[in-house]
């Protein structure tokens, strides 16, 4: 089965691609914390603009990303239309019952920057590096480790349980079944989505068993592949100081 | 220590009025009596819930300790001795999918050694062997879930071969693989120098792999003994769900 993958793009040459991970993560989260906090519209659209810079530098493509984030951007566009119709304030624009603030557009066009860049700096985090490698990272700067199991365990398994997801529901239309929006149709997707959960958790036992055999005592170890250079302490100390930098002005005020 | 054709044989598995019964009150394995030997491949057969997948996760100790004695290599299977034992007891589950867990190949394969202890060095020089060892080399680097069925079923004998296992546990080692595939596997069963126990169905595999058979039937050893003699009697076969492999008929 073809599914889009977050590492994709991984194999790239790029100044994102060689930063150490475990950096790299600590790094960019700093910079993503850093713009989630600004609370001036000019300094957030330089943290998007930032944002924008890294994802150009990490060469993965555009249209990759757009794709990723039409979620987001549709959440985002939901947050924009709620918050500028739901602050009070001075009134900007009044269309029949509706008024709309200056306020309330400051604050959702800055939630919407703030999230944007936040979205996109995820691409040049996670997406430049083999996912695996990313999961030992988190594990290297201390994430906990049921919590890296649980990603790791999401990642190798929702490939089989969409393949399994897929057979499950060919084998209800191979007897006729045709999905529809009525009770008697939600009431097959229901017992189906239930014994693919059944069948989840029975893997999840012979997973538990073959894990058990070779050793395995509740904590998931590997070898660790990395390396630190000069390099990468440059590159953090870059993102680290432009991070700083754009909450300058809201310490100084 | 046994006398087999002349030459003196020691015990590695030693099980001793084994009984289990699962938490729903199934009972799964009833007064299991069983010698194996060094060296010895042992073709585990019997029908659909005989208790031989039951019966192989108790000589890994995974399934805790029922009723009875189970001895490997000398070590009683106990809490204190489970490390030992699942360096010493290798497992192939039936589906990859479920023994190949981790985001790579490598970290499969060096699942093992790393929870044995080994250092660094020895883990990679291991990971290494083994995939070599499957003809594998190379994959390292793969993730598990793109791999073909074939490959991922070499795969999980390498995550196994890399403990240095003195018993190889093989649960239906060729559900679902192409006659090609089957035939490489059993290639590569064959030239393992390991003591070697094979559950399942396909009894053509264990008439080529397995010197002698043990049948179970409803969680008791109904019948042991050569492979040959035992896979040929029609009347035993089929009572317990069976046929005489097509390879023995017309004899």
């Amino acid at each position: 089965m073809h599914l889009p993958e977050i590492d994709k793009f991984a194999h790239l040459k790029s100044p994102l691609h060689s930063w150490d991970a475990r950096v790299k993560i600590v790094s960019i989260s700093t910079l993503i914390l850093s713009i989630v906090l600004l609370e001036d519209i000019r300094v957030a659209f330089l943290g998007l603009v930032l944002a924008i810079i890294l994802v150009f530098l990490s060469k993965i493509p555009f249209s990759f990303v757009l794709v990723h984030l039409r979620w987001v951007l549709f959440f985002v566009l939901a947050l924009f239309v709620v918050i500028s119709l739901t602050v009070p304030g001075n009134l900007l624009i009044k269309l029949s019952f509706f008024s709309i603030s200056r306020e309330g557009v400051r604050l959702s066009l800055l939630i919407s920057l703030r999230a944007i860049s936040a979205a996109l700096l995820v691409f040049p985090m996670l997406g430049t590096t083999r996912f695996y490698l990313t999961l030992k990272a988190l594990q290297k700067i201390k994430i906990p480790a049921p919590l890296i199991q649980l990603l790791m365990f999401t990642y190798r398994y929702i490939f089989l349980f969409l393949d399994e997801e897929k057979r499950v529901f060919i084998g209800a239309n191979s007897r006729g079944w045709v999905r529809k929006t009525n009770l008697s149709s939600l009431k097959t997707i229901g017992s189906l989505v239930g014994m693919l959960l059944v069948h989840s958790f029975e893997r999840t036992e012979r997973i538990r068993d073959a894990m058990v055999s070779r050793g395995y005592n509740g904590r998931v170890k590997t070898l660790d592949e990395f390396t630190l250079s000069a390099k990468d302490f440059i590159k953090a100390s870059l993102i680290i100081a432009i991070a700083l930098l754009l909450n300058l002005f809201r310490w100084i005020r | 220590m046994i006398k087999l054709n002349g030459y003196e044989m020691k015990k590695i598995i030693r099980v001793k009025n084994l009984e289990y019964i699962y938490p729903d009150g199934t009972s799964a394995l009833k007064g299991i009596d069983l010698d194996i030997l060094k060296g010895e491949s042992i073709g585990l057969i019997g029908p659909n819930g005989a208790g031989k997948s039951t019966l192989l996760l108790h000589l890994n100790g995974i399934l805790g300790e029922g009723c009875g004695l189970i001895e490997i290599l000398g070590m009683k299977v106990e809490e204190k001795n489970l490390i030992k034992i699942r360096q010493k007891v290798a497992i192939v589950f039936q589906e990859p999918d479920n023994q190949l867990f981790m985001p790579t190949v490598f970290d499969d394969v060096a699942f093992g050694p790393i929870n044995t202890g080994y250092s660094e060095e020895k883990v990679r020089k291991k990971v290494k062997e083994a995939l070599k060892e499957v003809g594998m080399a190379g994959y390292e680097k793969r993730c598990s879930h793109h791999l073909s069925l074939g490959e991922k079923k070499r795969i999980s004998l390498a995550t196994v071969l890399s403990m240095q296992p003195e018993i190889l546990i093989l649960d239906e080692p060729t559900s679902n693989l192409d006659p090609r595939v089957r035939r490489h596997l059993i290639e590569l069963l064959n030239n393992l120098n390991l003591t070697k126990i094979v559950a399942g169905h396909d009894l053509e595999l264990i008439l080529e792999i397995c010197q002698r058979v043990i049948l179970l039937d409803e969680g008791k050893i109904v019948a042991k003994g050569e492979t040959r003699e035992v896979l040929s009697n029609k009347s035993l076969m089929e009572y317990h769900g069976l046929e005489v492999p097509l390879s023995l008929r017309h004899r």
